[in-house]
């Protein structure tokens, strides 16, 4: 694996971790981080949030990862799912890396 | 290229699709709980006209069937993907304790299915069945003449899963038909209904339940409890222990591949494609492969599958008009001075 690959799939890894972490924390769901798979749907039918967690998870998303709150419309793509909540925060600013 | 068919009524209008591949089964009888609860991974919260969507595993955890577990007052209806009925209730029979006294019925025989799914299938729904349809909720199901109706769907659209007597089918689907000319229906085969579900990363049993994995490979472990203890729960537990040693990922190429392909990684094998399909809506070849958890992240460009280039991808593929229309602000008929945004993100 070249450094290139390895450097993008660690930071990826690193923010799939913060991410089920913060999931865990702020819904306080009985789980571990691993127990969330990164493309499972996290509202309704998936791991069940509802809009007081997604509350919680916004305020965390920014004052944690700096992910700016997002609007309406882009909400609800963000948050489908914690590899989209990683994909939002490596685009913001200053998010670095895509593609290896 | 734009939609056509049902594809096209699926995203964005109604499509009416048969759920012939849909074994219905009742289990009834005062062993009814124990015997379902036995069986399902998922804790067995339930209340009437409740569902849960689950999986069916065998005692290697490895998935048997795609399950929808309904609570019918103090009975249970399992809508389930994978076994054909006989086999699935050979299987049930085959958990059934001794002294436990439960019936088990299919009800293939008197029954058809047959679902309505887009992101105008509650006005269709609300024009045939009233507006008192709109108020059920998303995994509940409701009775009304002649017809059990389940708000479910796996292509990521408003979904109503119909079940209806055999000898009233056909005047229940008439009706419908009728009424969609209205709202754009279309039929949607069911080779269609899997690549929508593709595009959606929503599991397929008939492709991705035959890697022989379990729910933490599959991204399923929304739908198990680590808690409970089923047929499965000490292999559950023991893969849980272990860490799952693959992942299924989004993955997605211009050229076409098949399952069963190698995806590579440089000289190095680092998983297989399972499913693979053409999309026209993302004019490319999707699919899905197991791939190595080290390896199995987005937004990598350089794997092969099959020797042709594989870009991994966070799923899902479109952003399903479903997530914004609003039953108390669109409407079909006015759909054309709705602003809606691409299907496809960036487009």
């Amino acid at each position: 694996m070249d450094a290139a690959l390895k450097a993008h799939l660690d930071r990826r890894q690193a923010l799939l971790d913060q991410v089920r972490a913060l999931i865990v924390k702020q819904t306080g769901r009985r789980l571990a981080p691993a127990d969330i798979d990164p493309d499972a749907p996290l509202f309704v039918s998936g791991l069940g949030l509802d809009s007081v967690d997604t509350v919680e998870l916004i305020i965390a998303l920014e004052s944690e990862l700096g992910l700016p709150l997002p609007s309406d419309t882009e909400a609800v793509p963000a948050l489908r799912t914690v590899n989209t909540i990683v994909d939002a925060v490596l685009a913001r600013p200053g998010g670095t890396d895509r593609a290896a | 290229m734009p939609l056509e068919g049902g594809m096209a009524a699926l995203r964005q209008s109604v499509a009416l699709s048969e759920l012939d591949h849909v074994s219905r089964v009742r289990v009834a009888g005062p062993a009814a709980f124990d015997l379902v609860n036995r069986v399902t991974p998922l804790e067995l919260y339930a209340r009437d006209g409740q569902m849960l969507h689950t999986v069916l595993l065998e005692p290697s955890a490895q998935v048997l069937a795609d399950a929808y577990v309904c609570r019918d007052d103090e009975a249970y209806l399992l809508l389930s993907e994978g076994p054909a009925a006989p086999a699935l209730l050979d299987w049930l029979r085959s958990h059934v304790q001794a002294g436990e006294q439960v019936t088990l019925e299919d009800l293939g025989p008197s029954h058809e299915m047959f679902s309505l799914s887009g992101p105008y299938a509650w006005e269709l729904m609300a024009t045939w069945l009233g507006t008192g349809i709109l108020g059920l909720p998303y995994m509940g199901f409701a009775r009304g003449d002649g017809w059990t109706c389940f708000r479910a769907g796996k292509a990521g659209e408003y979904g109503y899963d119909l079940l209806v007597p055999r000898e009233r089918a056909p005047a229940l689907r008439a009706k419908v038909r009728e009424l969609g000319r209205e709202f754009g229906l279309a039929d949607l085969d069911l080779p269609s209904l899997e690549q929508a579900m593709l595009e959606s990363f929503a599991f397929n049993i008939r492709r991705e339940g035959r890697a022989g994995a379990t729910p933490l490979e599959l991204q399923l472990q929304w739908r198990i409890s680590y808690q409970k203890d089923s047929l499965a729960a000490a292999a559950l537990r023991e893969r849980r222990t272990q860490g799952p040693r693959e992942r299924l990922t989004f993955v997605r190429s211009p050229e076409r591949f098949a399952a069963g392909d190698a995806v590579t990684s440089g000289e190095e094998r680092i998983g297989t494609a399972v499913n693979a399909g053409w999309s026209e809506l993302l004019g490319a070849w999707l699919g899905t492969a197991m791939i190595g958890v080290a390896f199995a992240h987005p937004g990598v460009d350089r794997y092969q599958v099959g020797g042709r280039p594989l870009q991994t991808i966070t799923p899902p593929a479109l952003l399903n008009r479903s997530l914004v229309v609003n039953p108390q602000r669109h409407s079909y008929r006015t759909r054309d001075k709705d602003t809606f945004p691409p299907l496809v993100p960036g487009r």
